[in-house]
């Protein structure tokens, strides 16, 4: 029962990191209609950069924190190569992500260097009805969850929210009432950005992280979001602890080898599913 | 007459160059020319897939690691190593067809990110099975011997891997001009329209993911004989964005483009290997340069020269063309 409980929370830590970088995608997503392939490599960035902090003797806190903001300026420095040409299609988009994505390689071997890299997290471990796990895993836990109510909170509370959501509804008509659907684009990747970085700050203390790591991110945030059909963040939420649980308790009651392969047929069968129920018509472009 | 030859003089000229060129080349860049050649290969059907049904695959790379395997697992086993070469594709092009059935119901990013998957599990697997020589590889692959001729040096591998360019050359070029081509462009076009014309949407699609599937098990059959030893790590998520690159810059939906494509990016990779590896350059340099130089050129092709290299320049030739015709008139 305990081992049980022990599973669960790890599994629901690690889903916490799909989550966020799911909803990087679908925040994105929404707005601009591209699906972002670089969004792994921000998580990637700000890991890396947030370890570098740390050894230069920055306090916890604001490390993650500036690290998380090294994120969102990437993000952005993404959004303008990705959205900034007009008449960029999302199609064309994606490639241009997908190229920045291995771009950002370079970079990362370039500054960190190809060997994986970590810092501590809270220390300590915590025990629950005999479960024992590391104290971060509250942390991740707790953080993406005020994470997920803030923006909730910034969708529809906010003005920047507000025009968000029109455009992610209507981009005509958005562009109608005077939102600048472009500003508003690069806004999403700034918060794309954040998240990823979030994720990639929230994950490293109990997975070491390597410039390649932003594959099994995107793959699992991909996943994730995919539940929601890349527009709703809660389903994203459920999407990625989902799969956060279902790999924990692979790897725990069966062969931890299997974990991604348990990701990635979720993956593809919900998306053949959503395919079947509902065929997708390609959107013809004029 | 004059436009036959003109059409056909292209090609004759490439026929000629690649046939001459590999008793010229010393070793080294014999190994890089046969690379070349397998990696047109793939991206020729590669640029098929994209370019006339519209659909983008991040997986390619298994197909050519399931070619790779197959010809690798049955000549280890004893079986004659031609029966392994045929295979190949065979397996490969089997393989797509079972994956294709539930996959190409997707679309877009969907099946961008459906082949990227279905890679990772490919490699996974392959990773963890034993019989398949697990993480370390299959080793002590024999070389290619048909009937009593041993595939013994490298430049023999040099035209056995050109020849194969030119059959994969042929068939698509058959394919393109031939009644389902046509079906294929109206496809890429609208598949609205295409599927109200009469045109077998579903089956199409399939057909030509499996027959890219061919072209890169062949390609990985070939490379299993000449390497002699391969494994899961040869065929990495990035050689499959290798592939895409190769593709959309050389220019999408064009044959011609997947042979520049792939021979522009696979020399100018040689080259930066080159730089990186001269003397005073840290370890990391040449996977540095690579990585840039492919996210640099993919970024910059799809936002400047979204048709690619080759459409581009052989507009900017026609537009030469029209003028001087315009300036003789008058």
């Amino acid at each position: 029962m305990s081992e049980l409980l022990q599973y669960l929370i790890t599994g629901v830590g690690g889903g916490c990191a799909f989550a966020l970088v799911g909803s990087g995608l679908v925040a994105i997503y929404r707005v601009t209609r591209v699906v972002n392939f670089a969004q792994g490599a921000f998580a990637v960035i700000a890991a890396l950069t947030a370890s570098t902090l740390l050894a230069t003797g920055l306090p916890h806190g604001l490390a993650e924190g500036l690290a998380v903001a090294v994120g969102a300026l990437t993000g952005l420095l993404v959004g303008l190569v990705a959205i900034g040409k007009p008449g960029t299609p999302p199609g064309a988009a994606l490639i241009a992500t997908l190229g920045l994505g291995v771009f950002a390689y370079a970079v990362e071997v370039l500054i960190w260097g190809d060997q994986p890299r970590s810092f501590p997290g809270v220390p300590g471990a915590v025990e629950i009805f005999g479960a024992r796990f590391q104290a971060h895993y509250l942390l991740i836990i707790g953080a993406t969850l005020a994470v997920f109510a803030g923006m909730g909170l910034l969708f529809t509370r906010t003005d920047v929210g507000r025009a968000l959501s029109a455009c992610a509804s209507n981009p005509y008509a958005a562009k109608v009432v005077g939102i600048s659907v472009t500003r508003m684009g690069l806004v999403s990747f700034a918060i794309g950005g954040a998240l990823g970085g979030l994720a990639g700050v929230l994950v490293t203390p109990i997975q070491l992280v390597t410039f390649d790591y932003d594959v099994t991110l995107i793959v699992g945030g991909f996943a994730a979001a995919i539940l929601g059909g890349l527009v709703r963040p809660a389903l994203t939420l459920a999407g990625g602890l989902l799969l956060g649980v279902a790999q924990a308790l692979v790897a725990g009651y069966g062969n931890a080898a299997y974990q991604m392969e348990v990701a990635l047929v979720l993956m593809l069968a919900v998306m053949v599913w959503q395919a079947a129920r509902k065929p997708i018509v390609q959107e013809e472009t004029a | 007459m004059r436009s036959r030859v003109v059409r056909w003089l292209p090609g004759v000229v490439v026929a000629a160059g690649t046939l001459a060129l590999p008793p010229l080349l010393s070793s080294g860049h014999l190994s890089v020319y046969i690379l070349l050649g397998l990696a047109a290969m793939v991206t020729i059907g590669l640029s098929l897939l994209m370019g006339y049904a519209g659909q983008v695959s991040l997986g390619q790379a298994s197909f050519y690691a399931i070619g790779g395997y197959t010809a690798g697992l049955l000549s280890v086993h004893s079986f004659p190593p031609l029966l392994g070469l045929l295979a190949a594709p065979v397996a490969a092009a089997l393989f797509a067809l079972l994956v294709g059935v539930p996959l190409l119901r997707l679309r877009g990013h969907h099946l961008a990110f459906a082949t990227l998957a279905t890679q990772l599990i490919l490699l996974s697997l392959v990773g963890q099975a034993d019989w398949a020589g697990g993480a370390i590889g299959l080793q002590g692959i024999p070389r290619l011997s048909v009937g009593g001729y041993e595939f013994a040096e490298d430049i023999s591998y040099a035209y056995l891997t050109w020849a194969a360019v030119a059959l994969t050359l042929i068939v698509a070029h058959n394919v393109v001009a031939s009644r389902s081509g046509r079906g294929l462009r109206a496809l890429a076009t609208s598949e609205t329209a295409a599927a109200a014309s009469g045109v077998p949407v579903g089956g199409y699609r399939l057909a030509v993911f499996a027959l890219s599937a061919a072209f890169a098990g062949l390609a990985g059959g070939i490379y299993a004989f000449y390497l002699g030893y391969i494994a899961p790590g040869s065929f990495p998520v990035l050689l499959s964005i290798e592939y895409v690159v190769m593709a959309v810059v050389g220019g999408l939906g064009t044959l011609w483009g997947a042979l520049v494509g792939a021979t522009a990016i696979v020399l100018l990779i040689q080259v930066l290997t080159t730089i990186g590896t001269q003397p005073g350059m840290p370890s990391y340099a040449p996977s540095v340069l690579s990585y840039a130089v492919y996210g640099l050129l993919l970024v910059v092709v799809v936002l400047f020269l979204p048709h690619g290299m080759v459409p581009a320049a052989r507009r900017a030739v026609e537009r030469r063309m029209t003028q001087t015709l315009t300036v003789e008139k008058r």
